[in-house]
């Protein structure tokens, strides 16, 4: 340990410390119990308390007895042991002690290689761009506290410092890419083994029971975004197909069991739209596509309800392409499906059967039904709104008749079931609808607040056909998006619903602009750093020909060339080294490595001079030899005068040399 | 001037002043007997214009040797015999009222002298200490408001017995650090010690030695010194030195500046007395111990001879670069 090391520690660099671990374990608290955080907090209150009042310091017994308390708090809020957040949680505690515990500088070396792993871990629960910027400003200070730890003295201009250590980083910059772009990628959810915030997604379930979405809708977080390779569809087309609800008991509509028939199209009469879509992690298994689905991913597959699965929950951001039909005929309708289409729960009313047995009087076809249940809910006072009366034992019967305020659910479950009591094959189709266009970006986010539920009835001239009782009745919520700007979550109870307005101003313009403009930066890096899967790494070898290349040889590659590279910088390094010491030592080491041999070995603290007389003592008959070198070796390097001949006489002196 | 002829000068009036050197060489080593290392390490010192500290125990010649100096150098010198009731005044001279002239008149104290020889000097007072060390960094001194400068050269030749002896006042480290150079005499040899013992008495030898050279070639020689070269291998080495004092746990605090440049210029003078127009590793190692070796703590105080022993330790522990 050097001197050095022992030294107390600066105020200022201790302040420092404390600023930057406090501001790298900050995001952790989002996710840990409030316990773990108050915990931490406390330590590092009572670190900066004791920097005034040094007797506040804990001693060794109080420290030991602290990190028991700490332990202790971590096993009661984390009865799970050897789990990512329980070791977050434990390291976050247990930092906040270290710094109860650091007085010199050697100790801050140590906090200092804490914070930056600290870091690190963030990206365990968070891989945005923003948190990727926190973390390298943070690791830059870091940088910058090691910096200015090494100095004698402070430099006293923390900003130097600072561009000092991002100067240093950004040396590292081309072994990041190289590691970016060659480490090999671990497919599976290995960052997600136990991704506690999967749980906390909102998002489509694969059920629903009326009332139970009015929350979702509030939600802006992005669910996908499309980028159209070719046209994109308007928007009242834009239906995001996701799950398919056949079985009700008259309050929760459930998928049930999946159908056994292939999906069938008749006669596609339309141009297929091709897209890709970049998917949030869902933990579901379910893939969006654009209503009705042509071609789906590899990994995933079409049910015969046109529903899309994969084989494994989504636990990463994907990105897939697919194509789809504008206009489409499914034709036929199987047995099962028109079981199951027809299924009634058991709490049908006598006000409900007169109200379908009404329309079927005056329609003449199952079309005709369905135009008649649409002009009810038209013309009849329906409201749409997010924020509907709770509904009792029996909501369809209930909104239908007394409440009539409700959102796309209540719509279209009722719709659904009134569809059955009439004979018609009916069920309910969750998704998103809309989504908005980004012209900064050319794709269109889809966000959580897009979920919408709408009904599919099977007729028997166009097979399944979509139809959206919702659209009926607020058709603004097709035509346009939500605006989450205008106030909407404190609508009153049952208030109908407002859509964004289409004139801004100037600053709500910019805004938007703005909005647009940080959605494409987010999603191309979700494309092109987050989305640089296996599955790119591998069609980037195969496209740089290094086919064989893959997985485990990958990384011994990547062992190798480090290893080459490592010996690579190694050679230079000393190579570059040997010439700045000038080539009259070298040549004088050769000459001492050489009488070593013969049993004379110079000591590094003896002068050429001693040497030379030691040598003629022990080895009188090369006297001369050695004396020759020596002079001229003491002329050339001691003296002020130092000929090219001489040096090369010199050399070649040595050379000669057989001792 | 070209650097050729440069090396002209040196080489012409070099055998003049080999021949010289070695003469001083030769006289002295027929009085202080068996000792050579410590009359060059002497004479390096005072080639190099520093003063000198002689320390060792009584009767091993301390005396003899700053006598000796004086004769050999052939400089007008006056010896002061430090007491504990040694006054500023006895050093540095009185100011004393003339009746005939009616004005107070300045007798110049024994300072007043081109060589002075500081007997016993940390038998004295810190206060008479003082007086003659402000006198030996200024070369000038102070009395009632009045500056009067030394003679040129100003040498000191302090003799100090170990401070673990009875009855003395150790000189503070600023003020040891004014000496160029400390060296220690120690115990003569057998056979040396035979001559000595059966040769003459020292002091009657003394007395017939002739100077063998005057102030101009003193002046000439020291001025030479200036002119030893110095290369970068060479400074590399002494940073190394000072370097390695600094960040080793074993001393207590790190050479100065001041004591580098005082590596340097006795090392300079050393490779002269060498007869050698450049320093090599050997002349700093050779004028290391006495350079160093009374600025030097352990951070263990183990008392005697430490700085010796670190002075010591720093030239098995560098490596010449």
């Amino acid at each position: 340990m050097r001197v050095q090391d022992r030294e107390p520690l600066s105020r200022s660099l201790l302040s420092a410390l404390i600023i930057l671990l406090v501001a790298a374990a900050v995001p952790h608290f989002f996710h840990l119990h409030l316990w773990i955080t108050l915990f931490f907090l406390a330590s590092v209150a009572l670190r900066v308390a004791s920097m005034v009042r040094p007797e506040l310091l804990p001693g060794k017994l109080l420290l030991f007895l602290l990190a028991v308390a700490g332990l202790v708090n971590v096993t009661l809020n984390y009865p799970v042991l050897f789990s990512g957040e329980t070791a977050i949680a434990l390291m976050t505690s247990m930092v906040g002690l270290k710094l109860l515990e650091i007085n010199t500088r050697r100790d801050l070396f140590i906090v200092v290689f804490i914070g930056y792993f600290l870091l690190a871990t963030q990206f365990l629960f968070n891989q945005d761009m923003w948190m990727v910027g926190y973390v390298i400003l943070l690791t830059a200070a870091l940088t910058g506290v090691l910096l200015e730890n090494s100095r004698h003295r402070p430099s006293g201009n923390p900003i130097k410092t600072y561009w000092k250590s991002l100067a240093l980083l950004l040396q590292a910059l081309p072994v990041m890419l190289v590691l970016f772009v060659f480490f090999p990628r671990l497919s599976g959810p290995i960052w997600s083994l136990d991704s506690p915030d999967i749980s906390g997604i909102t998002g489509l379930g694969d059920s629903i029971t009326m009332g139970s979405i009015s929350g979702l809708v509030l939600s802006p977080a992005v669910a996908f975004r499309v980028e159209f390779s070719g046209p994109k569809p308007a928007p009242p087309k834009r239906y995001w197909r996701g799950p398919i609800l056949w079985d009700t008991d008259g309050r929760n509509w459930t998928r049930g069991k999946p159908l056994t028939n292939e999906p069938l199209v008749m006669k596609p009469n339309s141009p297929v739209i091709d897209y890709f879509i970049t998917l949030e992690p869902s933990g579901r298994r379910w893939v969006m596509v654009l209503d009705l689905p042509k071609a789906v991913p590899e990994q995933a597959k079409v049910l015969g309800d046109f529903q899309v699965i994969r084989q494994k929950p989504i636990y990463d951001r994907i990105r897939y392409q697919a194509s789809s039909w504008l206009f489409y005929n499914t034709g036929k309708i199987t047995p099962e499906e028109l079981k199951r289409g027809l299924q009634l729960p058991g709490n049908i009313t006598q006000r409900m059967r007169h109200l379908v047995e009404e329309w079927k009087s005056v329609a003449a076809n199952d079309l005709d039904v369905v135009n008649q249940a649409l002009r009810h809910f038209r013309n009849e006072e329906f409201y749409y709104t997010l924020r509907p009366p709770l509904l009792s034992s029996n909501p369809v019967d209930q909104f239908m008749f007394e409440s009539r305020r409700g959102f796309c659910e209540h719509f279209a479950t009722s719709f659904t079931l009134l569809m059955r009591l009439a004979g018609i094959p009916s069920r309910v189709v969750t998704g998103y609808q809309g989504g908005e266009y980004n012209p900064l970006g050319d794709h269109l986010v889809v966000r959580q607040s897009d979920a919408h539920a709408w009904s599919e009835v099977w007729l028997p001239e166009a097979g399944w056909v979509r139809v959206d009782p919702t659209a009926a009745v607020a058709p603004e919520r097709i035509e346009r998006s939500f605006e989450f700007d205008t106030g909407l979550a404190d609508g009153l109870l049952g208030a109908p619903i407002r859509f964004g307005n289409v004139h801004l101003g100037m600053v709500g313009n910019m805004l938007k602009q703005l909005r647009w403009g940080v959605d494409a930066v987010n999603a191309s890096w979700h494309r092109w750093v987050l989305g640089y899967t296996e599955e790119r790494q591998s069609r980037l070898m195969h496209m740089l020909g290094l086919d064989f290349l893959q997985g485990r040889r990958l990384g011994l590659a990547m062992v190798v060339f480090a290893a080459i590279t490592v010996l690579l910088l190694g050679v230079a390094i000393w190579y570059k080294g040997r010439n700045r010491i000038d080539a009259v030592y070298a040549d004088y080491l050769r000459f001492c490595s050489k009488l070593k041999h013969r049993g004379i070995t110079r000591r590094d603290t003896e002068g050429p001079l001693d040497y030379l007389k030691r040598i003629c003592r022990q080895r009188p008959d090369i006297k001369h030899g050695a004396t020759q070198i020596t002079q001229l070796y003491i002329k050339l390097r001691y003296s002020h005068s130092s000929g090219k001949n001489d040096q090369r006489s010199f050399h070649s002196m040595v050379r000669r040399f057989r001792p | 001037m070209t650097t050729t002829e440069c090396d002209n000068v040196i080489d012409s009036t070099q055998l003049d002043m080999k021949d010289i050197l070695d003469r001083i060489l030769l006289t002295a080593g027929d009085i202080i007997l068996g000792k050579e290392q410590v009359l060059r390490l002497a004479i390096t010192c005072v080639l190099a214009r520093g003063h000198l500290l002689i320390e060792d125990l009584p009767g091993v010649g301390k005396t003899t040797l700053a006598h000796l100096l004086a004769r050999l150098l052939g400089m007008q010198y006056q010896r002061i015999q430090f007491t504990s009731d040694l006054l500023p005044a006895d050093i540095i001279g009185v100011s004393i009222y003339d009746r005939g002239q009616e004005a107070f008149h300045f007798h110049p104290g024994p300072i007043f002298s081109q060589l002075v020889l500081a007997d016993e000097i940390n038998r004295a007072t810190p206060k008479a200490q003082s007086a003659l060390l402000e006198a030996m960094e200024e070369r000038q001194v102070t009395v009632e408001g009045e500056t009067r400068k030394l003679p040129q050269p100003f040498f000191v030749i302090a003799t100090q017995n170990p401070s673990y002896q009875i009855g003395t006042f150790p000189l503070p480290e600023s003020q040891l650090d004014r000496f160029l150079m400390r060296v220690q005499i120690g115990y003569p040899d057998t056979a040396s010690e035979r001559r000595l013992l059966a040769g003459k008495e020292r002091r009657e030898m003394l007395e017939s030695i002739t100077p063998c050279m005057d102030m101009q070639q003193l002046v000439s020689i020291q001025n030479m010194v200036d002119e030893v070269f110095v290369s970068d291998a060479l400074l590399d080495y002494c940073q190394a030195l000072l370097e390695f004092s600094r960040t080793s746990p074993r001393f207590h605090h790190g050479l100065s500046p001041r004591a580098g440049l005082a590596l340097l210029r006795n090392a300079r003078a050393w490779a002269l007395l060498e007869g050698r127009d450049k320093v090599l590793p050997e002349d700093i190692q050779s004028v290391l111990t006495a350079t160093v070796g009374h600025r030097l703590h352990s951070t263990s105080d183990t008392g005697v001879n430490e700085g010796d022993q670190l002075a010591q330790h720093l030239l098995e522990s560098v490596p010449i670069p």
